[in-house]
């Protein structure tokens, strides 16, 4: 009895090893696809990406090996096009959740049955290509459109939108509106009645409880939906060029040129390095702001 | 590729407003003829002249090509059998659809990718990141088939399966002089233009018929101006104006240039490759430094048949854009197949119809609808020609100056 005891442990630990391996495997290769995706299409470009930046430019464009600073320099000597991206999407996030937020807020609560005929009137648009949604506006805010109308009513023919950056900021809060609603439809979606209810019955106005309780509830939406909108706006080049006539020569544009026009991959590098570490700043920023939401939260919940 | 498709379609949907075909009223002026036989110098060192051939041949099933062919050679042989696909980068809007079709059935091309490119330097920066096995064919502007040789981007044309390169007037598949001239084996000529000034005569009442004059007059219709998004192009008009080379990379005259520019870009509406006609057609833009493209078409609608075209008399670009075959074709045949069957003098002459832009096909200009030889926009007039107004392009774009002054154009139009 006592060997078989004894000898119990080894096959058991044996097992268990193995088990251990194999399960080890099987992590690796459900997480294999997944790493390879992330090296090749995001690592990979971005180490490229940086390499370039300290590059030279080759006799007819491109890149040639070097190690320069130079690139860094010319970028920050041009800071314009930064700024001018930075002032459109800072503008088009807090419009987008001026009017995101109110719709988002019928939808969850006052929508009712036609709650899911909304949201699927919001996801319609995404069934077109974006190129052909910008088109559209062209044609809208042409002088055979809206605009064409208005200059008729006021007499004021040079009243007009495109090649303006009103023409470039609409563009952008239509573009990118449903990407603020959605996560803010889903907070507010999930949130408590009750606690409005409450709310109202320990005497807080409708304003009052808006600010204190549907507010910091919505926060993490409303700060995801605020990246989601900034984000994309801050690299945008399609919506300038179409809407705006290239007349606001934001980042998108600014790499346009310096990759397809002057053919000056380690500029538009350089360049490229300083956007991403523009989102990265945001990023942090924003992973800070939704911990810091959710301390106070926990801290009023108990 | 699906995006740039739709990219395309979208151009021609925005573009729909101006009918792409009519007729022209045109002033009766001279073809290209007494240009042709005043400038045709170094033939002998002309690959069509030696390779010469005859037009279409007997295989070949396009229509009309039965034309007296100057330097027949019997070795040179139209490639009859195509790969079945054929995949083109070019222009956008820039071949005529009917003879795309008739290239599928004749050839039994089934698969015909057209995708399309905005710029020469867009091509050029696709090409350098290793795009070249792509495509079969282009069609870059012939300045680019220097850096495209350079970056060994493109084939070396095989004449021998080009018969119709021998209807090609030398004076343009010489492109390249000198050193350079072996560049000219690279390129079969598709068609060339002027860059100028369009407006809207409704409105505009002024004369305007130098660049000089185009600069003087902006502020008076300041945001109602578009020009070409494109740098070789815009530097034409300061540099003109000045008298200096439009190829200039002195830095001298560069910067005099620079100060036009810093005082015209206020007053420009848009940068615009694609649609600059339609904008004009709307009157959103009474002035413009535009190609001749759709220009014609606003001249036949009876609501926009005060657009003129105008070739400045201080002098003006003339561009050439160039068939090209890109390195390790995956569709040798049909490349070949292609180029040949364009350059048929019949299908040539529908060319210019429909895209309204010169041929550089002597046998095909013979063909071409008499009205649409007689428009300044589309073929130039002789005495101008002759004048010595015109000046080919080189690709002075990689300079840095001319970039810096361009990109501060750029980011400053529209903002006083």
């Amino acid at each position: 009895m006592t060997s078989p005891a004894l000898a119990q442990p080894r096959p058991a630990a044996t097992v268990a090893a193995a088990g251990r391996w194999r399960a080890r495997l099987l992590t690796g290769a459900l997480v294999a696809p997944a790493l390879a995706w992330y090296v090749i299409l995001l690592v990979a470009p971005i180490v490229i990406v940086v390499l370039f930046s300290f590059g030279d430019r080759g006799k007819t464009g491109g890149y040639v090996p070097a190690f320069t600073l130079e690139n860094y320099a010319g970028a920050i000597a041009k800071p314009e096009p930064f700024f001018t991206s930075l002032q459109f999407s800072v503008i088009g996030t807090i419009l987008c959740l001026l009017v995101g937020l109110p719709l988002a807020y019928f939808i969850a609560t006052r929508a009712r049955k036609r709650k899911a005929l909304l949201i699927v009137l919001l996801v319609i648009p995404f069934w077109t290509s974006f190129l052909i949604r910008t088109y559209a506006w062209i044609l809208i805010l042409g002088p055979d459109g809206i605009v064409g109308f208005i200059q008729d009513l006021t007499g004021n023919t040079s009243f007009r939108i495109l090649g303006t950056t009103w023409g470039v900021q609409l563009g952008l809060v239509y573009g990118y509106l449903p990407l603020m609603v959605f996560p803010l439809y889903v907070t507010l979606e999930r949130m408590d009645r009750t606690l409005i209810e409450a709310s109202k019955d320990l005497g807080a106005g409708r304003w009052a409880t808006f600010r204190q309780v549907t507010l910091p509830i919505a926060l993490p939406g409303l700060i995801t939906g605020s990246i989601l909108v900034f984000i994309p706006m801050m690299g945008e080049y399609v919506i300038p060029q179409l809407l705006g006539y290239g007349q606001t020569f934001g980042i998108g544009s600014a790499l346009y040129l310096r990759f397809l026009e002057a053919r000056n991959w380690p500029s538009g590098s350089a360049m490229a390095v300083f956007l991403i570490l523009i989102m990265l700043i945001v990023v942090t920023a924003y992973v800070w702001f939704t911990n810091r939401g959710r301390t106070v939260r926990d801290v009023s919940v108990v | 590729m699906a995006e740039q498709d739709l990219d395309a379609l979208l151009k021609r949907m925005a573009r729909a407003r101006v009918p792409r075909r009519g007729f022209l009223a045109g002033s009766g002026l001279a073809g290209l003829s007494a240009f042709i036989a005043a400038c045709t110098p170094g033939a002998s060192s002309s690959p069509s002249a030696s390779n010469a051939a005859s037009s279409a041949p007997s295989s070949e099933p396009s229509s009309g090509g039965e034309s007296p062919s100057a330097a027949a050679s019997p070795s040179a042989v139209a490639v009859t059998e195509t790969e079945g696909t054929l995949l083109m980068y070019n222009w956008a809007d820039y071949v005529d659809p009917d003879n795309i079709e008739k290239f599928k059935t004749d050839f039994k091309v089934t698969d015909f990718t057209y995708d399309t490119y905005a710029s020469n330097e867009e091509l050029l920066t696709k090409l350098q990141g290793g795009a070249a096995g792509q495509w079969d064919i282009g069609a870059p502007t012939c300045e680019f088939v220097k850096a495209m040789v350079e970056g060994d981007f493109i084939e070396k044309l095989d004449w021998s399966k080009l018969p119709n390169a021998a209807l090609i007037d030398p004076q343009f598949q010489n492109f390249y002089k000198d050193a350079d001239a072996d560049l000219n084996n690279y390129h079969l000529p598709k068609d060339w233009g002027t860059t100028g000034i369009s407006l809207r005569t409704k409105v505009v009442k002024e004369e305007v018929k130098t660049w000089k004059q185009f600069f003087e007059v902006a502020p008076k219709y300041s945001g109602r101006i578009v020009v070409v998004d494109s740098p070789g192009d815009v530097f034409v008009a300061p540099l003109k104006s000045l008298g200096y080379s439009l190829n200039s990379v002195d830095p001298k005259e560069l910067g005099e240039a620079r100060e036009i520019l810093r005082a015209f870009a206020p007053h420009v509406l848009a940068l615009n490759s694609d649609t600059y006609d339609a904008q004009l057609a709307n009157e959103e833009a009474v002035l413009g430094l535009t190609w001749t493209g759709g220009i014609a078409d606003l001249v036949d609608k009876p609501e926009t048949a005060d657009t003129r075209y105008v070739i400045p008399e201080d002098g003006t670009l003339y561009w050439m854009d160039t068939w090209v075959i890109f390195k390790n074709p995956p569709h040798p045949n049909s490349a070949y197949a292609f180029l040949n069957f364009i350059q048929d003098p019949a299908v040539q002459a529908k060319e210019s119809e429909t895209n309204r832009y010169a041929t550089a096909n002597t046998e095909a200009k013979k063909l071409v609808d008499p009205k649409v030889l007689a428009d300044p926009t589309v073929f130039v007039p002789d005495d101008v020609v002759k004048s010595g107004l015109l000046e080919g392009a080189q690709d002075v774009s990689t300079d840095p100056l001319r970039q810096e002054i361009w990109e501060e154009f750029k980011s400053s139009i529209g903002k006083h």
